[in-house]
């Protein structure tokens, strides 16, 4: 009996880890999946016209470069809307003084909530946008000059609703979570979020992100109740049928960095895994005509809660049939699930080798020793955070817990 | 439409030169030890007794007679009254079949036109040598189908890195079935190498990694798990194999030294074939220079290597391994030659096109002329000659003269048929080697009734004294077959001194 059960796991386990490195591996799978998830080359008109978001709460450090660096962009007809908490006046004199510098370009929207978070900061900005086009932006991102220039193309030639571009973290050196953190957008980015957007159902990512204004203002913006505002935004949309187009271009991504401390990125997991429990007891995924699209968005929605517990109860299935003297295949079939586990880090290893060539980064035999090293404590962190997420959800705490910048990417 | 041209293609030679494999597959070549220790290692796999017969010692993986379990019920319903071993030969011809699609699927994924893949098929499938092994139950056979579909996974046009992930878990799987196709491995990432695009290339060679890695891990880890990696008192043990297989094996000696086991070997494959062995190794000179051909002579050039090293251990049937590669590099060459030839845009001032064509007709049918008679008297042996009758009448005379219920001692080509007709019969290989077997005969040779004496017993490498002394107190009772083929049936009597073997 206890065979069986052991066996039953190992084989769910092991489809679910097969499942999920068969969607992460989608961009690598044929040289023409590779060709597709960059941008068209532009034909260098700019018909359309931006309206970029920047909601910030208390990045006093980091905002002004980033302006400065979105003002440098070769798209000619763009306006930043900086979104400012009537609270926070450190963060508003810089506001402030950008507003001043720049008066054609840039205004402050202040945000006057009680209880502040990011969907209610940019509900409040999207009455003011007079673009064509909605962006978000961080403010601690790093935006290359061109991209605008490249979605504007890419909105016209594919007709979309939404374009989302690549975000990467960059600063992979700072910490032992963040070598990982940083491979995890990078897979995300530039491989899975391409088969979500091709399967028709897709959580967008939190930047880099444009939305046609006028579909916007249709769906009533952002949910400001849910705390991964992004992934809600992208589900409702994809799933009423509209057209989202990814594009990863190694120079065009937006650059970021990871949290800043270990706690500080437990927390920011939390809240992404209850935000993604919001979503999926929302239920606007379930609009979605066909039972494959459906199938991928329960698994979707669930996989950061499958990968923890993958995580875990593969080592403990092990230990069970070797501990209890289980018959030898039911000791082989508990092997199966550590097979796509381990995969996963050869291919994550040549990831890693990707990323370097791609961002010009010295990657040395040190940080593949690492990526090892300390992945079954990253997987701890991140099935801890998966547990803190039922939890809260179950207690109903569903506050904004946010992410502090120290601008680590920008040196 | 090519796809389609492909299948008419194959689908004409195929079942013409299955005819000549497959026609006396009973009859010839005699039963060799190996098919019925396989056989009968599949048989236990399929009662479910374990990995072998006799204690699994780790000598071969076991994979390749897991696959024979699983056709294992195909000879008893085709033809019920033939011996076990030939009777099975059939199972080989379906690999066979497979071994010879993948041929020319994998000379079209090298880029060979599609007569030069036909060409490879035939010289594969048709010379001498590869008639007599492909019949024969060799694990051989089954790795090479492996192995085959490895690599033409790896050229397949569509670039998959699933494809790549298929081919390394194909490759563990060849590996599983027959150890020595290790060797072929480094072919295979050639294959692969050639079967990727620069952008993903990083990605797929993880994938075949990960395919053959965590495919052939599962084979230690179950000798871990016995508790049977490492060597120890009392119990067998993979590594102690693989010591015994790779330096325990008195070795064959130099290919070059004269009368060594090697050479012995070597000039039995002339004998048999040379012109496909000279012709492709020849190839192998020519195909350093195409990149298209480098799959093939990679194969053959470890694998030649690796039969040139001095002192190694190199059975009869290593040749079997190398005749797809042999196959290739000539079709390959062929096709280059015939193709220069033929090529319209280089200028050849006085070569008319007739004359080219002429040349290139000429060619042909003097290859054909040299090749054929050759060809054709060795395979007409191969489908006429029967060489296993003594066995046979030897089977027939026990069941008619010998008690049910009695003790023989014989060889492998005869265990199974008499082990099913409720003898007790004893593989006289283990009577000496297996410790559970010697509880069996607590008084060594007086416990046996009964000898089956057969070349294989006679001429075996090994030190037998249980059974030296058994055939010592022996005498003959029926003899089948003359000279030093002849299969003699012997009383054992615990009072005579006999013969020894």
């Amino acid at each position: 009996m206890l065979s069986l059960a052991i066996a039953l796991i190992s084989i769910v386990l092991f489809v679910i880890a097969i499942a999920n490195l068969y969607w992460t591996l989608h961009a690598w799978r044929t040289p023409a999946n590779l060709r597709n998830t960059t941008f068209p080359a532009p034909d260098g008109d700019h018909s359309l016209s931006f309206s970029i978001l920047i909601p910030a709460r208390y990045e006093e450090a980091v905002l002004e470069h980033t302006v400065t660096q979105l003002l440098q962009s070769g798209h000619p007809d763009i306006e930043i809307l900086l979104i400012i908490g009537h609270d926070d006046f450190g963060t508003a004199e810089v506001a402030d003084w950008l507003a001043y510098k720049y008066p054609d370009k840039v205004r402050v929207i202040v945000d006057t909530n009680k209880r502040k978070n990011k969907p209610k900061a940019l509900n409040t900005a999207l009455p003011y946008c007079r673009g064509d086009i909605v962006g978000v932006f961080d403010a601690e991102d790093l935006v290359h000059p061109d991209l605008l220039t490249h979605v504007d193309y890419a909105f016209r030639a594919t007709n979309a609703t939404v374009v989302q571009g690549g975000v990467q973290l960059i600063n992979f050196h700072s910490s032992w979570y963040s070598l990982r953190n940083c491979l995890e957008y990078f897979f995300w980015f530039r491989s899975r979020l391409h088969l979500q957007a091709e399967a028709g159902f897709i959580p967008l990512g939190g930047n880099t992100v444009f939305v046609r204004t006028d579909t916007l203002n249709q769906i009533g913006g952002w949910d400001p109740s849910c705390l991964a505002e992004d992934c809600e935004l992208g589900v409702r949309l994809s799933s009423r049928g509209h057209k989202v187009v990814v594009a990863y271009d190694a120079v065009l991504v937006t650059r970021e960095e990871t949290p800043d401390s270990a706690a500080s990125f437990f927390r920011q997991r939390t809240r992404w895994n209850q935000g993604f429990m919001q979503v999926f007891r929302k239920g606007d995924w379930r609009r979605i005509a066909s039972f494959r699209q459906r199938a991928l968005a329960r698994f979707t929605l669930a996989s950061p809660f499958l990968q923890a517990f993958t995580g875990l109860a593969a080592p403990v299935g092990l230990i069970v049939a070797l501990v209890l003297h289980l018959p030898v295949w039911v000791t082989l079939l508990s092997f199966l699930p550590g097979i796509p586990t381990l995969a996963q880090l050869a291919f994550e290893a040549a990831g890693l080798h990707d990323l370097g060539k791609l961002y010009n980064l010295k990657i040395e035999r040190a940080h593949y020793v690492k990526l090892v090293v300390a992945a079954p404590l990253y997987t701890l962190v991140l099935a801890g955070a998966a547990l803190r997420a039922i939890a809260r959800e179950l207690v109903g705490r569903r506050d904004w817990e946010l992410t502090r910048h120290v601008g680590a990417h920008l040196t | 439409m090519n796809r389609r041209r492909d299948l008419w293609v194959l689908g004409g030679l195929l079942p013409a030169v299955l005819l000549v494999q497959g026609w006396n597959i009973t009859g010839y070549p005699a039963i060799s030890a190996d098919e019925g220790t396989y056989l009968a290692q599949a048989r236990a796999v399929a009662a479910g007794e374990g990995l072998a017969h006799y204690t699994y010692w780790y000598d071969h993986p076991p994979f390749g007679w897991m696959q024979l379990a699983v056709l294992g019920w195909l000879p008893e319903v085709l033809a019920p009254d033939t011996l076990r071993v030939p009777a099975a030969r059939v199972i080989m011809l379906l690999v066979s079949a497979i071994n010879l699609s993948l041929v020319f699927t994998l000379a079209r994924r090298l880029r060979q036109p599609r007569w030069a893949a036909g060409l490879a098929v035939l010289l594969f499938g048709l010379c001498p040598l590869g008639v007599a092994l492909a019949r024969q139950i060799y694990l051989d056979n089954i790795g090479l189908a492996w192995i085959l579909g490895a690599m033409a996974l790896a050229l397949c046009p569509r670039r998959d890195l699933w494809h790549h992930c298929a081919a390394g878990a194909c490759a563990a799987l060849s590996v599983l079935s027959k150890e020595t196709m290790f060797l072929l491995l480094p072919a295979a990432l050639v294959a692969v190498w050639q079967g990727t695009h620069a952008s993903t290339r990083k990605f797929c060679v993880v994938a075949f990694g990960c395919g053959f890695v965590f495919t052939v891990a599962f084979y230690p880890l179950y000798a871990l798990l016995k508790g049977e990696l490492l060597p120890g008192r009392d119990h067998v043990s993979l590594l102690g194999a693989v010591g015994f297989q790779l330096f325990g094996r008195d070795g064959s000696g130099s290919v070059f030294a004269q009368a060594s086991d090697a050479s012995r070997t070597v000039d039995s494959w002339l004998y048999q074939d040379g012109v496909l062995i000279v012709a492709g190794l020849a190839a192998l000179l020519v195909a350093v220079f195409f990149r298209r051909l480098w799959v093939p002579a990679a194969a053959l050039a470890v694998l030649t290597i690796a039969l040139l090293r001095p002192g190694g251990y190199l059975p009869s049937m290593y040749i079997a391994q190398a005749l797809p590669f042999l196959a290739l590099l000539v079709s390959g060459c062929t096709a280059l030659l015939i193709g220069w030839l033929l090529d319209q845009r280089i200028r050849r001032p006085g070569w008319a096109r007739f004359t080219r064509r002429t040349l290139v007709i000429t060619l042909a049918c003097w290859a054909i002329a040299g090749i054929s008679p050759l060809w054709w008297h060795r395979d007409a042996r191969a489908m006429t000659v029967q060489a296993n009758s003594s066995y046979s009448e030897c089977l027939r005379w026990i069941t008619e003269s010998v008690p049910a219920d009695s003790r023989i001692v014989v060889d492998d080509g005869l265990w199974l048929d008499l082990s099913d007709r409720g003898y007790h019969a004893i593989w006289f290989y283990k009577v000496d080697l297996d410790p559970e077997v010697r509880v069996q005969l607590p008084r060594g040779w007086r416990d046996v009734d009964y000898v089956v004496s057969s070349p294989m017993m006679r001429y075996g490498p090994e030190r037998l004294p249980t059974v030296d002394d058994a055939l010592r107190h022996s005498r003959i009772v029926a003899t089948f077959g003359a000279g030093s083929d002849r299969i003699e049936v012997r009383k054992v009597s615990r009072y005579r001194e006999g013969v020894t073997r």
